[in-house]
């Protein structure tokens, strides 16, 4: 059937892009998310300029905003048995990462139209978080709301984390609040109309010293008690489930065959498509700049395309946080890390559940596509708010993934690329009210697994919001609980 | 399809494609042999199993992708053939021939939209779940596990060059006369680009080897990215020999970038079926393979290489079915008009254009698609140098002053990088950041 491609490596049509375009994404990162024009074997060589040159048609399209996404490395597939035979030096630090900024994002891709003086909140942050709770907030009744997102939506760590979803974790709030989001996140196509792909092939965490092996198996009781089936099993019933797997020197693994995988960027689109078909601005492109306090609130947040008065302001900037707090004088003690992630060719399905060995911080996971993507915690990595990719993260992969997969070794690599770990000292979330400042909210600290989190924290909190009624999340994660007391530590986190 | 020189006794070998022998010179690309011996659908697209053959021939699309020796998704365009080689198409059932998957091409006749298919359909959505999951992906996973690969390489040099096309080997020329030690990564057998494998210009030099001593040149070396880390920046490649890839990295302060372009593919429909190529990659088929695609193809494009091709396909025995030029100001020759769609099955039989007078169908062939190349700009951009949209030429290019200077300290870019031009000027450009580059070293 007749068909003008624009991108063949993924059947992107040019209607297709011109769909995305006349569905409002107008910046080439936003329609590449949305078409998966250039996500292919070739990485956009041979469609880039067709796509750009379809966008620079546009009406009111400058030149100026037509930009090519960022290429990552490698320029060619790349086999990871060739990658891994690169010695790293583990003592050193992870330096730099590319690509490089060149510059800051020009004013064309700003809108034109005049920014909301005042709304009843404002929301920074475009993440998954900050549309979650927009959306949920709108449901609510609370529309006059505005969400301020520097980038594009999925710039951030919501857009560039692996997809994993899972109810294995190692506190009672924690499950229970990743057991309600699998229930909203399977809901998710039905209410807004998008499909998010979730594949329920469980998680399978490995354990190769007795710490983790002990870990694993409290965890697994404390699943148990939840009403999450985790399974401990043994390293040959760990086989049956990945034939390929190597298993040496796994003592013990970790299965729940309800935890998945989904496709992490439908979610913003969703939640932000909602939420304005209710009335809430989502402005892109947007980026804090001050926000002016007196007598205990927050009066105002300004920003390169204006300033908002605001009734309440909640700050969901992930590791962007502790910057944005500090400039209203609030201290956070979040941390950004750095952590990379590739994707390789698309292979048919062989791979069910997400493997992780908690151990080295190794994870991947076969996505719907096909492309095995995975990452791995560099325990050198500086804290920074560091994007760019290394040749390091490639070689160090590379190794500890064909060790445990060895047949992957000939498989190549498509595109790396990293977001920031948002690092909290406990592990755990910094969520309600800002001591000192009574109308700034926190919504962060997520520590890579913000994402899964998400509908289900939004939710709660935006009914904590709007109903006034107390809720204990909001003072169990409260940022004052850092300045005394015990914290309750969650000690499954991957990386 | 045909070979304009016989394949030599020496060279001849025998290729197992699904159990069908196919005759093959040792060496060339599987994907040359397979074209040459009349296989037109190399394979099946990824969600609608449309039929594909080669199109570039250099690595940057995925039509060509086979499974070779039972290693999944490789660029048949860039696998030398040895003999016995066996080659599989991928992604099709029961054959990429007659594969009954494409019947999804027909079905959803104006595209499959992923995000709003069935969604929130109960059962429905979950079903498709499913069959999306095994639809998905491309090849089956390897047959055997990699062997060990070779320790990496490292090289350390004044300046690192990535590309050894006009722009690149001219600039290696200027620094090796002027004694400034440098490493050229050239991903060919030889240098030279498309002074060698393209549609012939004037001004080609004589010879297109460089003088002894001046510098490294490694060929076969794929470039993969600039990197930054402990010990500063340097080029990671890949290299390949007998014994099997290689890493490379090659660290420096100064890098010079002269990568060439990518083959765009023209918006027009069908333009994915087999028989459609890029003009470099047919000028590369005549030169270096001894290949002609068509007796009577269709050669439809813009800028200085189209009439260049013309005349090459022309001297290699070709009657071109069009000669189409879809610029505002069309080369000597060629027909003003704009591309509207390619017919044919499984290999291009005829293609559509609007013509001044109107709409006019002309029986090709083959399709050959000349225009000035995308420039390669990613390397440049990994190192931090600015890449803009210039809307005349429709490309993106990488920002830099008239010596090739880019905003990222010590990086230079020459040739197609500054958008699309003859090789002539691309040489200029080189010879112009090699000056400012000697300058730097040597001030």
């Amino acid at each position: 059937m007749s068909k003008a491609l624009v991108c063949p490596c993924e059947d992107v049509t040019v209607d297709d892009v011109e769909g995305a375009i006349a569905k409002g994404f107008r910046d080439v990162e936003s329609i590449k998310r949305y078409t998966g024009f250039g996500t292919g074997i070739c990485q956009g060589k041979s469609c880039l300029t067709t796509v750009a040159q379809l966008l620079a048609r546009t009406p009111g399209v400058s030149p100026e905003a037509v930009l090519p996404f960022t290429p990552r490395p490698p320029l060619q597939p790349t086999e990871l048995s060739v990658l891994a035979s690169l010695d790293v030096d583990e003592t050193e630090a992870p330096l730099g990462g590319v690509p490089l900024s060149a510059g800051p994002a020009p004013d064309a891709l700003r809108s034109k139209e005049p920014i909301p003086a005042r709304a009843d909140v404002v929301i920074i942050g475009g993440g998954v978080m900050g549309l979650a709770l927009a959306h949920n907030l709108a449901k609510r009744g609370c529309t006059d709301v505005v969400v301020l997102e520097k980038g594009y939506l999925c710039a951030g760590a919501s857009g560039r984390n692996g997809g994993g979803v899972r109810m294995q974790w190692g506190t009672e709030a924690n499950i229970e609040l990743a057991k309600r989001s699998v229930e909203l996140m399977k809901q998710f196509a039905g209410e807004m109309g998008i499909n998010i792909w979730l594949r329920q092939g469980g998680y399978l965490f490995l354990a190769k010293s007795a710490a983790i092996a002990e870990r694993l198996e409290r965890n697994a009781q404390l699943h148990n008690r939840h009403g999450v089936r985790t399974e401990i099993l043994a390293p040959d019933a760990a086989r049956d489930l990945v034939p390929e797997l190597t298993l040496k020197n796994v003592l013990l693994a970790a299965y729940h065959p309800e935890d998945g995988v989904i496709f992490p960027w439908p979610f913003m689109w969703g939640y932000a498509q909602a939420a304005e078909k209710r009335g809430v601005r989502v402005e892109t492109f947007t980026e804090v700049t001050g926000l002016v306090t007196s007598s205990g609130l927050v009066r105002e947040v300004q920003t390169d395309r204006g300033t908002i008065s605001a009734k309440t302001v909640v700050l969901a900037a992930g590791a962007w946080s502790p910057k944005v707090a500090e400039l209203a004088g609030v201290e956070l003690p979040n941390q950004p890390h750095r952590h990379e992630i590739l994707s390789t060719e698309p292979l048919k399905p062989f791979l069910g559940p997400l493997v992780s060995v908690l151990d080295t911080g190794l994870y991947f996971s076969q996505s719907m596509r096909g492309e095995i993507v995975g990452g791995m915690g560099d325990p050198r990595e500086p804290v920074a708010l560091e994007q760019g990719s290394t040749l390091r993260f490639l070689a160090r992969f590379g190794r500890a993934l064909t060790e445990q997969l060895p047949i992957l070794g000939k498989v190549k690599v498509l595109r790396q690329w990293a977001g920031c770990y948002d690092v909290t000292p406990d592990n755990n979330p910094i969520l309600g009210r800002t001591p000192g400042l009574e109308n700034l909210l926190q919504m962060s600290g997520f520590v890579g697994h913000g994402f899964m989190m998400a509908p289900a924290v939004a939710e709660r909190m935006a009914e904590w919001m709007v109903s006034g009624q107390d809720d204990e999340l909001f003072n169990r994660f409260n940022l004052s609980r850092f300045s005394g007391g015990t914290l309750e530590r969650e000690d499954m986190i991957i990386g | 399809m045909r070979r304009l020189v016989p394949v030599p006794a020496e060279r001849a070998i025998t290729l197992d494609f699904e159990g069908v022998p196919v005759p093959a010179q040792e060496g060339e690309p599987v994907a040359v042999s397979l074209l040459a011996a009349g296989h037109s659908v190399l394979a099946r697209s990824v969600k609608y199993h449309r039929p594909r053959g080669a199109f570039c021939l250099s690595a940057g699309c995925s039509q060509c992708l086979m499974r070779v020796d039972g290693t999944p998704n490789l660029f048949s365009c860039r696998v030398p053939a040895r003999g016995g080689m066996r080659l599989q198409r991928q992604n099709s059932y029961p054959s990429a021939k007659v594969d009954v998957f494409s019947a999804i091409d027909w079905l959803f006749p104006s595209g499959l939209d992923h995000h709003a298919m069935f969604a929130g359909v109960p059962v429905a959505d979950r079903v498709m779940a499913k069959v999306a999951r095994h639809l998905a992906g491309l090849g089956l996973l390897p047959d055997e596990v990699a062997p060990t690969r070779a320790q990496p390489e490292f090289l350390t040099t004044e300046v690192a060059i990535a590309g050894g096309g006009a722009a690149g080997f001219a600039a290696a020329e200027a620094l090796g006369a002027a004694g400034v030690p440098f490493v050229l990564l050239e991903r060919e057998e030889a240098l030279g680009g498309r002074w060698r494998l393209g549609a012939p210009e004037a001004g080609t030099p004589a010879t297109l080897l460089l003088p002894q001593g001046s510098g490294t040149v490694r060929l076969l070396t794929t470039v993969l990215g600039l990197f930054t880390g402990a010990q500063g920046r340097f080029l990671a490649a890949v290299s390949s020999g007998p014994e099997g890839p290689r890493l490379m990295l090659v660290r420096s302060r100064r890098f010079l970038l002269a990568l060439g372009g990518h083959a765009p593919l023209l918006p027009f429909e069908d333009n994915d079926l087999p028989g459609i190529f890029s003009g470099r990659a047919v000028s590369d088929l005549v030169r270096r393979r001894g290949v002609l695609v068509g007796d009577a193809p269709a050669v439809v494009g813009h800028g200085p290489e189209l009439p260049a091709l013309v005349t090459l396909l022309e001297e290699a025995g070709a009657r071109p079915a069009l000669v189409l030029d879809t610029s505002s100001s069309p080369a000597k020759g060629a027909m003003a008009g704009k591309l509207l769609k390619a017919h044919g099955r499984t290999w291009v039989q005829a293609l559509s254009v609007e013509l001044v007078r109107g709409r006019k169908k002309v029986a090709c062939d083959a399709v050959v698609l000349s225009v000035p190349p995308a420039p390669a700009y990613e390397v440049a951009r990994h190192a931090g140098a600015r890449v803009v949209f210039h809307p005349e030429l429709g490309v993106f290019v990488v920002e830099a002053d008239a010596e090739g200077r880019t905003r990222a300290e010590g990086v230079f870019v020459a040739g197609n990088a500054l958008g699309g031009t003859t090789a002539a000027r691309a040489a200029e450009s080189g010879r112009r950041a090699a000056a400012a580059l000697i300058r730097e070293v040597r001030p």
